[in-house]
């Protein structure tokens, strides 16, 4: 039995990794672009940017996932997204909108003073960014980014109100059968990924206070 | 011809004159003190020259060509300016050294960076011309040190260094001992010092009349962003004409 429902979460797992690494792949570098555009200088640019974020960080997760799931069919009578896709779809723009904000929390906290040194002595812009103020920011936003990938991970159990099998689904149709442990099973899953993670970014705040 | 000429400059933040009619030439070689009252507009003529801000009027020519013209847009293009500003070296006040970036590192990046782009000098080349300029410092044994393990002193001396290493025709020292604690003066001036030894051109904005007098040989004083008196430091510094800087200079005997 217990190799049985092992087996099952295990298969939920892999959905709740596939979702979880996926939505990093594309909102980490999306959300980037979207600090650039609520720091831009074009105003109406900003501020529609800054709307979009406001939209999306102030209506839940939940409801986003259902609105682009249903949205198009029922509003403009197109096919379904498949149900992973759609999944994946808002939690890369929940995501992205997130980490924008904690990418523009870190790239304001970096001292003028090194973008003007770097201009003084003739940088480009981006030779600015990536040469001089880009592992400032990470070493900045280290600790936020271990918080928000943590509520990741636990945020994709929401896909299940679109049916996508994660692993607390699996766990949840064991109760059918009369069985409460599986449920308590699942969590010893979510409890070990979040430990590898504590630990990782643990070891890269550490690897980043060679300065200061 | 002077390697620097400045005429005319105006800068204005909003309704606030900062800058006014400021005009002054620099010979090849010479060292260039600015003295004045904080908020007298000193760091924003330097900020200037470095194109950290943009003037509202004026001209600025470095060996007799106009790198700057408020009049002309086509002296302001970012790309071109990218260029000009490799005219100028500035030494902030607080350093700004990338603390992500060894001594060395802090030297050699933005030579590297060039160099990468003109396809110029090998990567060695950069390093050991580094290691010399961090040896002139006194810094040969800090090379490998991170901004945060170096004193105050130490690295204002590596930011010298790393101006230094683009080799500027014009080195601006933005009160350079300012933020740092009275012992560790000595070492950066002495360091200022040498370089005028070595006929390096340089303004520096400074505090430190006495360092002033000693290594200029020429003075600015400037007050509301207009220069009020410039001329030998001898003269503007021992026997100012001008009421305004006598207050200023009796100001400071005092403290």
């Amino acid at each position: 039995m217990l190799l049985n429902v092992t087996l099952s979460l295990l298969e939920g797992f892999g959905t709740t990794l596939k979702l979880f690494f996926l939505t990093l792949v594309f909102s980490l570098p999306l959300g980037l672009l979207i600090s650039f555009g609520t720091m831009s200088r074009i105003t109406p640019l900003r501020g529609l940017i800054k709307t979009v974020v406001w939209v999306v960080r102030g209506s839940p997760l939940l409801l986003q996932i259902l609105i682009i799931f249903y949205g198009p069919g029922l509003l403009f009578d197109l096919p379904l997204l498949p149900r992973f896709t759609a999944a994946l779809l808002s939690f890369v723009i929940n995501y992205s909108c997130y980490f924008s904000e904690i990418y523009r929390g870190g790239i304001q906290s970096v001292p003028k003073g090194q973008s003007e040194a770097g201009e003084v002595l003739g940088m480009t812009k981006s030779q600015i960014f990536f040469k001089v103020t880009l592992l400032q920011v990470i070493k900045r936003i280290v600790p936020p980014m271990g918080n928000e990938f943590i509520t990741l991970v636990k945020d994709t159990a929401l896909v299940r109100v679109i049916a996508v099998y994660e692993i607390i689904w699996m766990g949840e149709s064991y109760i059918k059968k009369g069985m409460i442990w599986p449920l308590f099973y699942t969590a010893v899953f979510y409890l070990a990924f979040n430990g590898i993670l504590t630990l990782l970014f643990g070891w890269l705040e550490k690897k980043l206070n060679y300065f200061r | 011809m002077s390697i620097l000429e400045v005429n005319h400059i105006e800068k204005h933040f909003g309704a606030t004159q900062v800058l006014n009619d400021i005009s002054f030439s620099l010979e090849k070689g010479q060292a260039l003190s600015i003295i004045g009252s904080s908020g007298s507009g000193k760091t924003t003529l330097l900020r200037c020259l470095n194109f950290l801000e943009k003037p509202n009027g004026g001209t600025i020519s470095v060996n007799g060509n106009v790198i700057f013209d408020a009049a002309d847009p086509a002296t302001q293009n970012e790309k071109e300016i990218r260029k000009k500003r490799l005219h100028f070296g500035l030494v902030f006040q607080n350093f700004n050294l990338f603390p992500q970036y060894t001594a060395l590192q802090n030297v050699t990046l933005a030579r590297e960076l060039l160099a990468k782009e003109r396809d110029s000098e090998s990567r060695e080349a950069i390093e050991a011309a580094g290691r010399e300029l961090l040896a002139q410092m006194g810094l040969a044994d800090r090379a490998g040190h991170y901004p945060h393990q170096l004193s105050g002193g130490q690295q204002q001396r590596v930011a010298i260094a790393r101006a230094l290493a683009l080799h500027p025709d014009i080195l601006c020292f933005d009160e350079p001992t300012s933020a740092l604690d009275p012992e560790l003066t000595g070492e950066v001036l002495r360091v200022i010092r040498e370089l005028a030894e070595q006929n390096t051109t340089m303004i520096i904005v400074t505090h430190e009349m006495a360092f002033a007098r000693d290594v200029a040989d020429q003075v600015i004083f400037m007050d509301g962003g207009v220069i009020v008196e410039q001329g030998d430091p001898r003269d503007v510094i021992d026997h100012p004409r001008e009421e305004r800087t006598r207050q200023f200079l009796a100001r400071y005997s005092e403290n």
